[in-house]
């Protein structure tokens, strides 16, 4: 018997349906053949897909909500991949699914933070899901490194110091290299020349010879 | 809801797990500061929250609950002691248990459906109210928090702090904000 597993969130909807693996001795309520699935949001055109499409969606939108709550807005799910989501170039989020019919041209869906939020808990809801017996696979969150956060600073922000050090260091030279050369002292000192051709018995401590 | 039964042994911030930096130590306290000005009585629901989860014996009382706030080095009254990986854990889960109670809230900040005005609205009484709550516990001599309460350069700081919230509600919000909280210095 056909199972649906529903999750509701303010803006979107995603069901799930599918049917026990009897095999396995899965329950009755349980999803371990998943026959199809579909995101109604309101206002948008609803999307289906297979697993496939659904996993995709998983492995690109979890990511990048991990990475925007360290303040990193970077794309995921480049060319080959079903679904590719990154921050939409006037404000909130770009969500963009690429059918596999050769003729269909890809879907865009623009989010705001409130819909992808929805979207984020909706995914989360049915990957923990006990009722849901498929391995969906989503990358575990893990700390970024100092140079994934670096993305966040604007790049003229970042250059700034650099640049003004090798400016300060450049404009330091180059005042230093204006400055005269300094005379050698002129050589006044009889005594310094007596001292040098000073006979092989040198002289006590405190004196001083003269010619 | 997150549950402190949910934290496995091998999870990174367990009793044995890394210590949050000192950025770590300001964002899980302005995130909480954050919840406090979105809910009055945000500080009573802290610690109700701490005792549903079952860390009452993390956080006593309330005095020990702020105690280990003010590891926060932006605090007017900072303590220099770490928090312990446990604690910290604690905390984080107490936040996601908050934020998911308040997401109805935080997802209307956030929303652009709204109309512009009833959003401006929304922001202009939860800045006021942060604002309140920095003045009175934060060292207002730090930038940081002198630009946080900027009113117009700081709103793009407390968005993403409001993002972050809503981002860590749910079922997976509590692996995500410990990974964000423990992320290399930039």
């Amino acid at each position: 018997m056909k199972t649906t597993l529903r999750f509701d969130q303010i803006s979107c909807r995603l069901q799930v349906e599918g049917l026990p693996d009897v095999s396995a001795g899965q329950a009755s309520d349980a999803v371990g053949i998943l026959t199809g699935w579909s995101l109604q949001w309101a206002g948008r055109p609803e999307l289906e897909g297979r697993k496939e499409h659904l996993q995709a969606l998983m492995t690109v939108v979890l990511p990048y909500a991990r990475h925007l709550i360290s303040g990193v807005q970077r794309r995921f799910g480049e060319e080959p991949e079903p679904v590719e989501i990154g921050p939409h170039p006037e404000g909130g989020h770009a969500l963009l699914l690429r059918s596999s019919q050769p003729d269909t041209p890809p879907l865009q869906v623009r989010l705001d933070d409130a819909e992808l939020a929805d979207l984020v808990r909706v995914l989360d809801q049915l990957r923990t899901d006990p009722r849901l017996k498929l391995p969906m696979a989503a990358p575990a969150p893990e700390p970024l490194r100092a140079r994934e956060l670096e993305q966040r600073t604007p790049l003229i922000q970042r250059l700034a110091a650099p640049v003004g050090g090798a400016l300060a260091v450049a404009l330091v030279a180059g005042v230093g290299l204006l400055l005269p050369v300094p005379r050698p002292l002129p050589e006044t000192e009889p005594a310094a020349r007596t001292t040098t051709s000073a006979p092989a018995s040198p002289a006590r401590p405190g004196t001083t010879t003269r010619p | 809801m997150p549950d402190a039964s949910d934290a496995s042994p091998s999870s990174p911030a367990s009793a044995s797990g890394p210590r949050l930096s000192r950025r770590g130590l300001e964002r899980l306290d302005l995130l909480l500061l954050v919840v406090e000005a979105l809910d009055l009585n945000g500080g009573e629901a802290m610690l109700w929250t701490s005792e549903q989860l079952g860390y009452s014996h993390l956080f006593p009382n309330r005095v020990e609950f702020w105690k280990r706030r003010c590891t926060n080095p932006l605090r007017r009254t900072t303590r220099r002691d770490a928090l312990a990986p446990a604690e910290s854990e604690a905390l984080i889960r107490i936040l996601c248990s908050m934020a998911d109670r308040l997401y109805p809230l935080l997802r209307a900040l956030l929303s652009s459906a709204e109309p512009p005005e009833v959003t401006q609205q929304r922001w202009g009484l939860f800045q006021a109210r942060l604002a309140e709550l920095m003045r009175e516990r934060m060292n207002l001599r730090r930038g940081a928090v002198h630009n946080l309460l900027d009113p117009e350069a700081g709103f793009p700081q407390r968005r993403q702090l409001v993002q972050t919230l809503a981002l860590a509600s749910g079922d997976g919000g509590v692996e995500r904000l410990r990974a964000s909280l423990l992320d290399a210095a930039a």
